[in-house]
């Protein structure tokens, strides 16, 4: 069974030979290529060739294209911060306000600042990949795209006193991420990774993310019209995992390292794909051990229904954790097929 | 309208992001005959303390403490006109605040203004990609026993160290504090002294605490 097999049957409850596992491992394809971060991000070639590092050494059960969401905060007009050790982030959103963010032209997705560049790399990644591994792309969600014009402050400001002037961003940041969302889908991916930061407690009331931005999520999902997956984004998000099955074209959700599985699973239902949920930033410092016996534990509390990836949160993985932390994920998804419980 | 109702019902509208309703409970307040500086010191500050307090322990969401923070603003808008310091004898003391170099994470730092302006520290806000000249300098112009930096991710949190070697090359480790702070510092706690910062503070709340401990080490204040 290969790994597209392996998460397509997870997808539809299918039996399989072992859970599928997921990480994000974006700048540490540089890492095994001595390429640097700058690079990485902006040469096509350069990403494609760190996945490609990142897949012989670990073989992972997904490619995953950037999670590098500066790319947009840069198409709109803003300022990247490159980092020699971690993705790059946004430094200057285009837009001060909303009002002003209103003002600001969509990007092209074929033409924008490094956008083609993401398109180029997740195509390249198909061609190579097609057939055998799926391949995913990460957007941000709908509720959190506007922050890549305006940044968080400036968005929570309309969000919270200027309702109106929200609404009419949010009618403008749609129109950008269906198009995104579509040309990302064109490159040939298996699916998109929508991470949505609206979502989580830490950021939102569960009233706020209801009433303000799930109907607004709703439109866009059934714009988009393609197989998604909802990411946490970094928080939990089990306060809000009820209101998500029903969303067009969902295929499962990706909980935070705070949220209870069985509770995520209780919440979704029994048919959603859900993923999850080591601790990311844990990852550096843990022993491969460590590593493992968290893996096992979250497969046993969520493997059994099927319908299940081993993955972590948030999103890429520190550059210092060792190979070997990365291995025993793998290792724990055999060993639990092996002996510790069905895989189904 | 007594005390403890109008806290109850002040920290009711922060955690119901209700900036109008926070209004309105003032204005019935002051219409009542409490004095804004009796608002400011027994509602306010004890309702900040509260909804910063649930904030660490991430029982609010940030747009909750958003919401709060705004609420502050607008309290001390009215009992204190913009650009107003504390009176020289309300003033705890004065601190330089700022996100360090390459950080534009400003959210925290804006959101505990309101909460040391409210508890009577004078603030000087430097912005964004402070570097540590420009927090050393501002500090020596203004009087200032204590600087905050503040860094959302740890790549930028550890530009703070430059402010620490700068501060400590000048030989102004006795007379002037580093309080480090930001999402990267409760994660990490061990990377406060990683950077050399002279302590931190887990939530907004915590922060009055945190200065006055400070500036008790810096040689003023009263031992807190």
């Amino acid at each position: 069974m290969n790994s597209l097999e392996r998460v397509m049957n997870s997808i539809k409850g299918l039996p399989v030979d072992r859970v599928p596992v997921f990480a994000v491992l974006c700048a540490y394809g540089a890492k095994l290529t001595n390429c640097d971060l700058h690079a990485l991000f902006s040469d096509a070639d350069a990403y494609v060739a760190g996945q490609v590092a990142v897949q012989d050494a670990f073989g992972f059960d997904a490619v995953i294209g950037t999670f590098d969401f500066s790319a947009l905060a840069e198409a709109f007009g803003g300022e990247v911060a490159w980092h020699a050790d971690q993705c790059p982030t946004m430094k200057r959103p285009a837009a001060q306000d909303a009002l002003s963010a209103l003002r600001l032209a969509l990007p092209d997705p074929r033409t924008t600042k490094r956008l083609p560049t993401i398109l180029a790399a997740l195509r390249h990644l198909v061609e190579i990949y097609g057939g055998e591994v799926p391949v995913f792309a990460v957007i941000p969600g709908p509720g959190i795209l506007p922050t890549m014009m305006m940044g968080l402050e400036a968005w929570m400001d309309a969000v919270l006193f200027d309702q109106e002037t929200a609404l009419r961003v949010l009618e403008r940041s749609g129109r950008f991420f269906v198009s995104w969302a579509k040309a990302l889908l064109g490159t040939g991916i298996t699916g998109l990774v929508v991470a949505e930061g609206m979502a989580t407690e830490n950021v939102l009331p569960r009233s706020i993310f209801a009433e303000f931005f799930l109907p607004h999520i709703r439109a866009m999902f059934e714009l988009v019209d393609g197989p998604m997956i909802f990411h946490h984004s970094g928080g939990s998000i089990n306060h809000i995992a009820d209101l998500l099955p029903g969303l067009h074209g969902l295929l499962g959700v990706v909980v935070g390292s705070k949220d209870d599985l069985t509770e995520a699973r209780r919440l979704i239902g029994p048919d959603l794909l859900l993923a999850g949920n080591l601790d990311n930033l844990g990852f550096p410092t843990a022993t491969a051990g460590q590593i493992r016996e968290g893996s096992l534990q979250c497969l046993r509390i969520a493997a059994q229904g099927g319908h299940f990836i081993l993955s972590h949160s948030a999103a890429d993985i520190p550059l210092a954790t060792p190979p070997a932390n990365l291995l025993a994920m793998i290792e724990a998804s055999a060993g639990y097929a092996r002996g510790d419980g069905p895989a189904r | 309208m007594d005390v403890p109702d109008c806290i109850g019902k002040l920290i009711k509208a922060m955690m119901e992001v209700d900036r109008a309703g926070a209004s309105v409970l003032m204005d019935h307040a002051l219409a009542e005959g409490m004095s804004p500086e009796l608002f400011m010191s027994d509602v306010l500050d004890p309702a900040l303390l509260a909804v910063g307090k649930s904030w660490g322990e991430q029982k609010v969401s940030l747009a909750q403490a958003f919401v709060g923070a705004k609420i502050a603003e607008d309290v001390l808008l009215r009992c204190l006109p913009k650009g107003e310091v504390p009176p020289t004898a309300l003033r705890k003391g004065i601190v330089v605040i700022g996100n360090i170099e390459d950080d534009f994470h400003s959210l925290g730092r804006r959101m505990i203004i309101p909460f040391l302006q409210a508890s009577n520290w004078e603030v000087h806000d430097l912005g964004n990609d402070v570097t540590a000249e420009t927090f050393v300098d501002k500090a020596l112009q203004v009087g200032a026993s204590i600087v905050a930096a503040s860094a959302m991710m740890q790549t930028t949190a550890l530009n703070i160290r430059k402010l620490r070697d700068l501060i400590d090359g000048r030989g102004l480790a006795r007379r002037l504090k580093l309080a480090v702070g930001g999402a990267v510092f409760n994660w990490r706690p061990e990377l406060v002294a990683e950077v050399g910062g002279d302590g931190t503070a887990g939530n907004a709340g915590a922060v009055d605490a945190l200065l006055s401990r400070l500036l008790f080490q810096a040689g003023e204040g009263k031992s807190p």
